[in-house]
């Protein structure tokens, strides 16, 4: 397996350094992974995502993506980056609300200049909201909305799907339609790196947990191997939650 | 209270750039609106002061030569006036110096003082000897004579050095750049001065109080029944007078206060959009606000203060700021009467503009901020901000329809999200576009109704003869010269017209005169003896139209006329009268022309026509190439124009600046996101860009028929107060590339205010924003 996602002992420190966000993280994702990054609030779990989208730059260390080093491009190179490498997937969908379900989705093909006929409708009805597909993000429901934003993150075909609590947001049902459709899309092929605090839906899907705290990994379990079953980060999890 | 003020000041210090946008553009119009009420407000006051100060004269009536003075004496008691001077012995005086001819309107008279037109001595002395002259302040400075200088006298019969001795201040006539002068020497050097064909009497009257235009009119009827017919020959009123000094202010008061509307306009709509998107924004902000305990009224207080209080410090730095500018023009105005100058301001006034500033000001933001009040607490929280619609799709179809990059599609749907904040940018661009429109055009309809008036283009040399020097010698001169094309000869005389208290001017013409450029409003140039043309307000007054014939009167003799057209003339107010010379009949004494207007061959070397017919009789005959500049008075109207346009045009910057603010703020959300998906920082400030241009390219498209309209509008005014009516060439002077250039200008403009919004747009801090959502 290639490896797509590297960090070599990032830093991350706010607030003029009186917050520390990232601490000495090392890690390297492998194309079609599926890796669910999992810890409680402000464990620097969301950060570690951003600086992976070029969405932030590390105080120190280096992120590499697809072996592109995200520190050495510039705003425009980043965004180049994004619209044709990475799909974003909010918590809070953060759909345009003035488009339509169609016009968010296509948005990131349009940015790029190559919109693939078809695609948008193509993926609409994969998804299963076809029928809303020129109604307004007002009109949809979580679920729904959701499933535009992945529509949305998948319109470019990227190499990385990033997923930021993407049931944080939803219903319990939803939310496991939602995860479902990213297990389909993983066994597409599709490399999904996932942020959430709920440990069920990360080791019912995930193929990988890397479970962070205080800025720092503090594991990181392949579930298909014997290394660690599932129940092990599960209750490894609460402990570190209980202390 | 002090919740509300607190929180207020708070808000403020957050939004400093919006306070600042409040601020300027509060300050711009309310310094404008001062400007106009105290030009409007003190300039009729200084004209009212020296008259009454300096005893002017409400009548001025002269009499031919021939009258008897004896007569003259009695006329006072004969039109109740209660105080009286003259008969002066009164003729026009030609005199050279440094190579330039004068003309001015020489009186014998002994003293400046009296119970009537007292003569303000501002340098030197009164004339003592028969060797002495004064002159008027206005006719020394435009022509840079000094006391002390020497004029050499070329119209009496022998020629004769004078000493300039004297300036003074004369109440009883306009200044120099309008209006002919006059000029005193002592009664016993008359004689010598005299020229016979251009001598008579004039006579001063003053009476108890003010009279009316109808009142003076019956006392020179009265004056002509009981005198021998033709005894007078020309009066002026104090009220033409008091028009001709006031016509600059006047012009200047209307563009003024037609623009402080616009600049108040502007001001209301920049508010509005500011309160409103402020409003919209603090959603959450205000949920909390009630949740705390503010009342509906103490969170309107809270979102008024913050616009009232920069609003207020504009107010207190524009109204000194408008005060002070408008001073060089009412010391202008104070000089020309020889009124010592004397800083004019009314502290009342200015109260009043303060209170009515933020009145306005007050008004404009506090009806927005009732949204705020009405707000129900949990829906507030619930929501952070107000929700969008979602207008502009039509647009984003539109721009897609026309393949335009996605970028440029969703900053013209954003333009107009908000409505009510679209329309509102909309206005302040639209009075900015217009208002340069006006700008644009003002002056150069000035400068054709000048060019009417000078003939610029049309003749580029004048020559004025002598009495001494025979009419036929001057035209075997010119006709002589290769360079000469034609030569129109020019002469004046006063006509009585029924129903016109004044004689009225008017201009004989001699030779092709339709080609001078004369603007004629309707109908056609004379071309028959009998054929009159007529400004407006003489068609007006003597309730005359275009194909009417009517007797006028010259030297006691009946003209049949016939008027065949309205011209432009703004001389005398629009009382005139244009014919051919043939018009007057043969037994009209001493009527020849004395004035040439020569037009010469393409390419021909003007200056170097103008020495050698000069040096041909240099004592008797003027030659100099025509004066085509602006005059003084209109170059300021240009001035103060092209002031209020930047004035309108920062303000619409303000405000759509303002807007982009506005609409930056309330979608970071959607700029982080769309940055997320991979959106460049030069597409985003495209989107804001674009966003603007759509907004300017919809005003400036708007504007331009509403500038073209009040350019005509302003024109109107101006020419009525003239006394003509707008000929259509002065309308038409702009040519549809500016049509097209000055929306476009908007449009660029626009773009450069969208610059700062642009890119703090670009460069929002995605992780920041998302995070804080």
């Amino acid at each position: 397996m290639t490896e797509l996602v590297r960090l070599t002992d990032i830093t991350k420190v706010y607030q003029g350094g009186i917050t520390g966000a990232l601490n000495g993280v090392s890690l390297s994702v492998e194309e079609g992974e599926f890796t669910a990054i999992m810890g409680p609030s402000g464990s620097g779990k969301s950060t570690l995502l951003n600086l992976v989208a070029g969405l932030d730059r590390p105080s120190s260390g280096t992120v590499t993506v697809a072996g592109s080093d995200l520190g050495k491009m510039g705003e425009s190179a980043l965004a180049r980056f994004r619209r044709d490498r990475i799909g974003f997937v909010f918590q809070f969908f953060y759909l345009l609300p003035n488009l339509t379900a169609l016009e968010n989705v296509l948005i990131p093909a349009q940015l790029k200049g190559s919109v693939v006929p078809g695609r948008a409708e193509e993926l609409l009805d994969q998804l299963g909201i076809k029928e809303v597909a020129n109604r307004y993000p007002a009109r949809l429901s979580g679920g729904q909305q959701q499933r535009v934003a992945i529509a949305r993150a998948l319109i470019n075909k990227p190499m990385l799907l990033l997923a930021d609590e993407p049931t944080g947001a939803l219903d319990t049902n939803s939310g496991e339609q939602v995860m479902d459709l990213l297990a389909a899309l993983h066994r597409d092929g599709q490399t999904i790196l996932l942020v959430t605090h709920d440990a069920k839906l990360a080791t019912r899907h995930a193929a990988r947990v890397i479970s962070v705290m205080d800025g720092r990994i503090t594991d990181d379990a392949r579930l298909e191997t014997t290394e660690r079953e599932a129940t092990d980060v599960i209750r490894m999890r609460g402990e570190e939650t209980r202390r | 209270m002090t919740a509300i003020l607190v929180k207020a000041i708070a808000d403020l210090r957050r939004r400093r750039v919006q306070a600042a946008v409040i601020f300027l553009t509060v300050l711009l119009a309310i310094a404008t609106g001062t400007m106009a009420l105290t030009l409007m407000s003190q300039t009729r006051d200084p004209y009212q002061a020296a008259f009454q100060a300096q005893k002017g004269a409400h009548l001025q009536v002269a009499f031919h030569a021939t009258t008897d003075q004896h007569l003259l004496t009695t006329t006072p008691s004969i039109i109740g006036a209660s105080a009286s001077g003259g008969p002066y012995p009164a003729t026009t005086l030609e005199f050279k110096r440094a190579g330039q001819t004068f003309y001015v309107e020489t009186f014998g008279r002994d003293n400046p003082s009296g119970d009537i037109e007292v003569l303000n001595i501002t340098s030197g002395r009164w004339a003592r000897a028969n060797d002495e002259i004064v002159l008027t302040r206005s006719f020394s400075e435009l022509n840079k004579i000094s006391v002390g200088d020497q004029i050499k006298v070329v119209s009496a019969p022998t020629t004769t050095m004078l000493t300039v001795v004297g300036e003074v201040v004369d109440i009883d006539e306009g200044s120099a750049d309008l209006s002919s002068q006059h000029a005193w020497v002592t009664t016993a050097a008359m004689p010598a001065l005299t020229t016979p064909d251009l001598s008579y009497y004039l006579m001063i009257y003053r009476f108890p109080t003010d009279p009316t235009s109808s009142q003076l009119q019956g006392y020179v009827d009265r004056l002509r029944a009981s005198l021998p017919p033709g005894s007078i020959s020309g009066s002026v009123n104090y009220l033409l007078i008091r028009n001709v000094f006031n016509i600059t202010n006047q012009i200047l008061t209307s563009v003024l206060a037609a623009f402080s509307v616009f600049a108040l306009a502007a001001t209301v709509a920049t508010v509005a959009t500011l309160v409103t998107g402020i409003v919209i924004s603090a959603y959450r902000e205000i949920g909390i606000m009630k949740a705390v305990g503010f009342t509906p009224a103490g969170v309107v207080g809270v979102f008024a203060l913050q616009v009232i209080l920069p609003a207020l410090a504009a107010c207190l730095v524009g109204i000194p700021a408008g005060t002070l500018l408008s001073q060089p023009l009412l010391a202008n105005s104070s000089h020309a009467l020889g009124l010592a100058y004397v800083p004019s301001f009314s502290i009342p006034l200015d109260l009043l503009l303060l209170a009515g500033g933020l009145l306005v000001v007050s008004l404009a933001a506090t009806l927005p901020a009732l949204r705020a009040g009405l707000l129900k607490p949990i829906a507030a929280i619930t929501n952070a901000t107000a929700p969008r619609g979602t207008s502009g799709r039509r647009l984003r179809v539109l721009g897609a329809r026309l393949r335009l990059p996605r970028a440029v599609i969703l900053g013209i749907g954003d333009a107009f999200a908000r409505p009510l904040r679209a329309v509102l940018t909309l206005v302040t661009v639209l009075l900015g576009v217009a208002t340069v429109v006006v700008a644009v055009g003002l002056p150069r309809s000035f400068e054709l109704i000048n060019n009417s008036e000078t003939g610029a283009g049309h003749y580029q040399v004048v020559v004025n003869r002598t009495n001494a020097y025979p009419d036929a010698d001057v035209m075997r001169i010119l006709n002589a010269q290769p360079e000469t094309a034609s030569v129109v000869a020019l002469d004046g005389e006063n006509f009585t017209v029924p129903g016109i208290t004044d004689p009225v001017n008017s201009r004989l013409f001699r030779g092709d005169s339709s080609r001078l450029g004369y603007m004629v409003v309707t109908g056609r140039w004379f071309n028959a003896p009998g054929e009159v043309l007529a400004p407006a307000s003489l068609l007006h007054d003597a309730h005359l139209k275009v194909g009417d014939s009517f007797t006028g009167t010259i030297y006691g003799q009946a003209i049949q006329l016939r008027v065949v057209g309205e011209i432009y003339d703004i001389s005398n107010l629009g009382h005139s009268l244009f014919m051919d010379y043939a018009t007057l009949p043969a037994s009209i004494p001493n009527s020849i022309p004395g004035r040439y207007l020569v037009t010469l061959r393409p390419g021909s070397d003007v200056s170097a026509y103008v020495q050698r017919v000069a040096a041909l009789q240099p004592d008797l005959i003027d030659v100099h190439a025509s004066d085509t500049s602006i005059i003084g008075p209109v170059k300021i109207i240009d001035s103060v124009l092209l002031a209020i346009a930047v004035v309108l045009v920062l303000i619409g910057i303000g405000g759509v600046f303002n807007t982009l603010l506005l609409n930056t703020r309330e979608r970071l959300q959607d700029t982080a996101t769309l940055k997320a998906m991979g959106m460049s920082p030069r597409q985003v400030m495209v989107m804001v860009a674009a966003s603007a241009a759509l907004l300017a390219v919809v005003a400036g498209v708007l504007a331009m028929p509403i500038g073209i309209a009040l350019h005509r509008v302003l024109n109107d005014v101006i020419s009525a107060s003239a006394g003509n009516e707008t000929p259509p060439s002065v309308y038409g002077v702009f040519n549809p590339i500016e049509l097209v250039v000055i929306p476009l200008l908007g449009v660029a403009v626009a773009v450069l205010a969208a610059l700062i919004p642009g890119r703090w747009a670009a460069r929002t801090n995605v992780v920041e924003v998302l995070h804080s959502e």
